[in-house]
């Protein structure tokens, strides 16, 4: 899951590959750096120790005994430290014995230490290294060369501590990598703001998109980089289409209406004629045109409701539909004087949907309220643990509790003498589901129903 | 009472026509929106049944058109697309009431009136004036319970009359409301029908107004 969550993160991605190689880098700069300033100290060093040889070399001479004599000391003041990690030695190769004769002379720093070196025999003029521990194990880089002055061979040898070199080393590598890391973190700094600015567009992009969703916005609103313009442009352009798409088949659904219901308004009218009216046919062709009625009433609300819960980016205030159904009650039951009673919600949600689909909704339950209602009707918009619920009360006779679930299945009517009541309860049932609501009936505290929408809010 | 119908389809354009004359109205009929709107801007109608679907003009942009110019009559419109949304914006518009379609003649009969009622300032179906009671939903008139015997202009007459009583109907105006618009009008023979009128009803019911016109005795 960890291993997906990197693969599937486009900023852990760029930052990985990045910091990737700024570590390799930095490894490889480090690391050569190091080897060239440690030849180059080396190098140094080494000259340093043959320029004491050279100058130890001038100096030697035979004395009356033959025994090896400098006649002016090197004035390196180190020389005359004791054990001050700089030191000479002479030593006299004999023919005899293979060990030569140990340091006949020797620097003043070396006290009575011995540096012994392998036994070896360096040609004439040719200088050999070697690394020997000296006094008090400290490992010494020694330079060392044959003279051989008539038949007496002496080998004379300059040797320095080696951590005079060390030491400077180390100290630079040290700043190296100190310096390397500030590097290094500066450069994932940049890195990780660089990541962060250029993934920027993709979160205002998702932003832009959760606005759609939540149906704030209609399209996907703002500017973005040239890379992302256009699938910006797509997006918003499918979601036109798709808009359209509803519009035009909720048109085409009104249109079929249309064209239906005029020649079933002229069928009913014919077969209702008073000179027909007992004719068996004609009560066929009632009752027929009828049953067509409601098919075509429920299949198409359901039909443009199922269009529209596809789309995202639906936003619909609940207030002016009750307000406009209030309106329509409030002029067809004019002779009535039916008192109606709207208490909108504080919060003021709105239905996630289509406007023209909560109208369907509340349309036909606040239609049946006014037809059952004696006086009164009350809408209530509250906001049900983040849902919407309309609740509508009416003062009527009510629904027996045996006949409320019977009144919400299709077709059915609780009672045949108000027209229209039962379809209107079915369907909306119906598209509250689709919306993944409900409604729900129950006695109302005015004495007749309550019947209370609940849908998706935003 | 004349009552114009606004219909494109010719057939239940017809149907309408017969089902409201079949209760004593007068009855016009357009067949477009521009015809209508200018019949409902130009006669003196008792309501108008609109169509919202019609060609050259919609049946809402009518229907705003005659209120914006102050026509104040009760219009019923008939819609095919069964949509609250459709129905709100008629009701909007100016409509009193509406009717899907398919609907049952019946309905419509019983709407109309309730409309013409309405509009009349009447809270029943029934106008008394002393002895003479009018049945609108049977369109039938009787004296003390006694049935009255009257001709279809007869009873169109008396039925303008007591839903204006106490007022002074001219001869003009009853003759706009009881013919329809390609009628052959003569005001004289609105003469004849009261003079028929006032044998069958009680004496003194029907006052003529010198120079005016007529007036239904509210205290008979």
């Amino acid at each position: 899951m960890k291993i997906a969550f990197l693969r599937n993160s486009l900023r852990i991605r760029l930052l990985a590959g990045t910091l990737v190689w700024i570590v390799i880098s930095i490894l490889v700069a480090g690391w050569g750096l190091g080897q060239l300033f440690h030849q180059h100290v080396e190098a140094q060093f080494d000259v340093e120790l043959k320029n004491h040889l050279d100058q130890l070399t001038a100096q030697l001479i035979l004395d009356e005994q033959n025994q090896a004599q400098v006649r002016l000391l090197p004035s390196d003041p180190r020389l005359n430290k004791p054990l001050s990690g700089l030191y000479w030695q002479i030593d006299r190769i004999t023919a005899a014995v293979e060990r030569p004769v140990k340091a006949v002379l020797r620097s003043r720093s070396l006290w009575d230490e011995t540096l012994v070196v392998p036994a070896d025999a360096p040609a004439d003029g040719e200088i050999y290294q070697h690394r020997i521990e000296g006094p008090h194990g400290v490992a010494l880089r020694v330079v060392e060369r044959t003279v051989t002055i008539d038949t007496h061979s002496l080998m004379l040898m300059v040797a320095a501590n080696e951590s005079l070199m060390t030491a400077p080393i180390a100290d630079f590598k040290g700043h190296l990598w100190l310096a390397l890391g500030i590097l290094g973190m500066g450069l994932t700094f940049a890195a990780s703001m660089q990541v962060f600015v250029g993934l920027a567009p993709l979160r205002s992009m998702q932003d832009a998109l959760g606005r759609v969703r939540h149906g704030d916005a209609r399209n996907m609103e703002g500017t973005f980089p040239s890379e992302i313009m256009p699938l910006v442009n797509e997006f918003n352009t499918v979601l036109a289409q798709n808009a359209e798409v509803v519009e035009r088949a909720r048109t085409q659904a009104g249109n079929l209406a249309h064209a239906l219901k005029t020649p079933l308004s002229v069928l009913s009218n014919a077969a209702n004629a008073p000179e027909k009216r007992d004719d068996d046919l004609a009560r066929l062709v009632t009752s027929q045109v009828d049953t067509v009625r409601k098919q075509v009433d429920y299949h198409l609300s359901r039909a443009q409701a199922a269009a529209s819960v596809q789309v995202p980016g639906m936003r619909t205030s609940v207030e002016p539909v009750i307000q406009g159904l209030v309106r329509v009650m409030q002029r067809v039951h004019a002779e009535r004087h039916l008192v109606f009673v709207v208490i909108p919600d504080e919060a003021s949600l709105s239905f996630r949907g289509e406007e023209q689909d909560l109208q369907e909704m509340l349309g036909n339950l606040i239609d049946n309220a006014s037809k059952w209602a004696r006086s009164r009707i009350e809408i209530q918009v509250s906001d049900e643990s983040g849902k919407l619920r309309v609740s509508i009360d009416d003062d009527g006779k009510g629904i027996a509790e045996t006949e409320r679930d019977h009144v919400l299945k299709r077709g059915v009517r609780a009672d045949e003498q108000v027209p229209g009541t039962g379809l209107g309860l079915a369907i909306t049932a119906d598209l509250a589901q689709m919306y993944g609501g409900d409604l729900v009936l129950a006695k109302s505290s005015l004495g007749g129903l309550q019947a209370s929408l609940i849908l998706p809010a935003v | 009472m004349r009552i114009l119908v606004v219909e494109d389809e010719p057939t239940l354009a017809a149907q309408l026509a017969e089902g409201i004359k079949s209760v004593g109205y007068v009855v016009d009929v357009a067949h477009n929106g521009v015809d209508g709107h200018f019949m409902g801007e130009t006669q003196p109608y008792d309501a108008i049944v609109l169509d919202i679907g019609l060609p050259q003009m919609d049946g809402i942009t009518v229907l705003k058109k005659w209120r914006a110019s102050g026509r104040t009559l009760p219009v019923l419109i008939l819609t095919a697309r069964d949509t609250w949304r459709e129905k709100v914006a008629g009701i909007d518009a100016g409509a009193d009431d509406y009717l899907t379609k398919p609907f049952h003649m019946e309905e419509l009969l019983a709407r109309l009136r309730a409309l013409i009622r309405r509009a009349g300032g009447h809270a029943s179906t029934e106008f008394v004036c002393g002895p003479l009671t009018l049945d609108t939903r049977s369109s039938r008139a009787s004296v003390d319970g006694t049935a009255l015997t009257l001709t279809s202009h007869e009873y169109r007459v008396l039925a303008y009359l007591m839903h204006h009583p106490g007022e002074i109907v001219s001869r003009a105006e009853l003759t706009e409301h009881i013919y329809a618009q390609d009628f052959d009008r003569d005001s004289n023979t609105v003469e004849v029908f009261i003079a028929r009128l006032r044998k069958k009803l009680p004496p003194g019911l029907i006052e003529t107004v010198r120079g005016l016109g007529y007036r239904l005795n509210k205290a008979q």
